[in-house]
């Protein structure tokens, strides 16, 4: 039964689909996960899909501090995802609550909701950052490659 | 006893069939990537969509039905792998052929219609609801036109059986000929049938989340997917059986080609079409099909009449 959980880890990692959620961002990230799914980076290559509804995905792409009003919402949508579920928290602002951290409406980081897998800054992350920590963090699912790949966190290129 | 059930189960059944539809939709992932100007999926890309959404957790949402919710996707398989049986690939004869078949495949690929509707009734989710009456409207605007052109090449070859229809064709090739309307008219339908852009109407995830499917995961999407890669090759294969009668009387190894190749021309025009088109809003949809399609099928009906009485 060993080759069958290989295929399955093999099949994860080539086909995440993700959702896209706004957590309380300044639209900046958005923008840039919305750049991402253009067909300039084309992110077809490696099997990411954008979808519309939890159920289909895999991969929970949060942009921006959470918010109090968004809180109880992110949390419906991650308990709607299936499992094996992952959250990438996409941003500086998403990472730590960056510039809006200590305000009165936000609670922090997306990791002081959900657990979070990758952590990917910039102000706002840079798509190829975006996509990278994606594919890092399916990559880590791998067993192998996991004793070279300790953290799952991306460092955005500033340009 | 044995070889009818290697014939379903194996080849041209279904594991074949489910080979060849993953397949075709690498093919049409792929041609629309290249049309996009991406590089697109790699070749194992469905493989790898369908394996992982098998190993996937699957939710039934609690106000679901959920005998229903759990039927329908299997309901949808076996509609379109049963009327792949009846249609005629590399030979003049389908693997069961009788008097009447043509009718009873274009009703066997109404029924994953019917299904997507059901699916998405019984998920009892807002946007699976939307999506659902949806796919009903669309099914009254292209079904009739799409019963049209395929009957039409029927009414000229004087018979009700695709195989016979075959054999028909393959003896007056040129009649073939005639029937250019109705295979316009049908790759139109069958991009409706299939809910693809221009027609997706009722999946359109930036209005309605993912319209029936809304509520499905794991396993039973799969299903799903895996239903409408094989409804493609079904209505590609029927297609090419009523409108690209030729190639049959070359041996089962050349016919194999030849039919490999038809389907994939089908499938890349249905592509083409996907790719230069934007989704039309649903009276749009309707209205086209009514007032363009629908005369244009007629057209071809008045044509095929009126040949069959001079020829
Ligand atoms: S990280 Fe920067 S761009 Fe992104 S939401 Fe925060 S402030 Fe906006």
């Amino acid at each position: 039964m060993k080759w069958l959980q290989k295929l399955i880890t093999w099949a994860r990692i080539k086909s995440p689909w993700v959702i896209h959620f706004n957590t309380g961002a300044c639209n900046a990230c958005d923008i840039e996960i919305v750049a991402a799914l253009t067909p300039r980076f084309d992110i077809e290559r490696f099997g990411i899909l954008l979808k519309g509804t939890p159920r289909h995905a895999d991969v929970l792409l949060c942009s921006g501090p959470v918010t109090r009003q968004i809180q109880d919402r992110l949390v419906r949508i991650y308990e709607q995802m299936p499992e094996p579920k992952f959250v990438v928290a996409v941003g500086t602002c998403a990472c730590s609550g960056g510039v809006f951290q200590g305000c009165y409406n936000v609670k922090g980081g997306i990791d002081a909701v959900l657990p979070v897998s990758a952590y990917i800054p910039g102000c706002p992350a840079r798509p190829e950052a975006i996509i990278d920590g994606v594919v890092k963090l399916l990559s880590s699912l791998d067993p192998k490659p996991a004793a070279t790949l300790p953290e799952t966190t991306t460092t955005a290129k500033s340009t | 006893m044995i070889l009818s059930l290697f014939n379903l189960l194996i080849f041209p059944g279904f594991l074949f069939l489910s080979l060849f539809g993953l397949a075709m939709e690498f093919v049409d992932r792929k041609l629309y990537a290249r049309m996009q100007n991406r590089i697109g999926p790699p070749w194992f890309q469905p493989f790898a969509d369908f394996i992982k959404l098998a190993a996937k957790e699957e939710i039934i949402p609690e106000e679901a039905d959920p005998v229903m919710f759990r039927l329908m996707p299997v309901f949808a398989l076996t509609a379109v792998v049963t009327a792949f049986f009846y249609i005629p690939l590399w030979g003049t004869h389908s693997l069961f052929a009788f008097n009447g078949d043509l009718i009873v495949v274009i009703y066997l690929l109404t029924l994953p219609t019917l299904a997507f509707f059901l699916a998405g009734w019984h998920s009892t989710s807002l946007f699976a609801m939307i999506g659902a009456t949806r796919t009903l409207t669309q099914l009254f605007a292209y079904e009739v036109p799409l019963f049209m052109a395929v009957l039409a090449p029927a009414l000229l070859a004087g018979t009700w059986s695709l195989s016979e229809m075959t054999v028909f064709y393959q003896v007056h090739p040129a009649y073939a000929g005639f029937n250019i309307i109705g295979f316009i008219v049908a790759l139109i339908a069958i991009q409706g049938k299939l809910e693809r852009v221009p027609f997706d109407i009722p999946e359109a995830e930036t209005e309605i989340v993912g319209g029936t499917f809304t509520e499905y995961s794991g396993r039973l999407l799969a299903m799903f997917r895996m239903a409408i890669d094989i409804e493609a090759v079904v209505c590609a294969s029927l297609v090419a059986a009523v409108f690209l009668p030729f190639g049959f009387g070359l041996g089962p190894a050349w016919g194999f080609v030849i039919y490999v190749f038809k389907v994939l021309i089908i499938i890349a025009l249905l592509a083409l079409l996907r790719t230069v088109l934007a989704r039309l809003r649903i009276e749009q949809m309707t209205i086209f099909c009514w007032k363009v399609v629908a005369p244009a099928a007629l057209l071809q009906l008045l044509i095929n009449l009126i040949l069959s009485g001079v020829l």
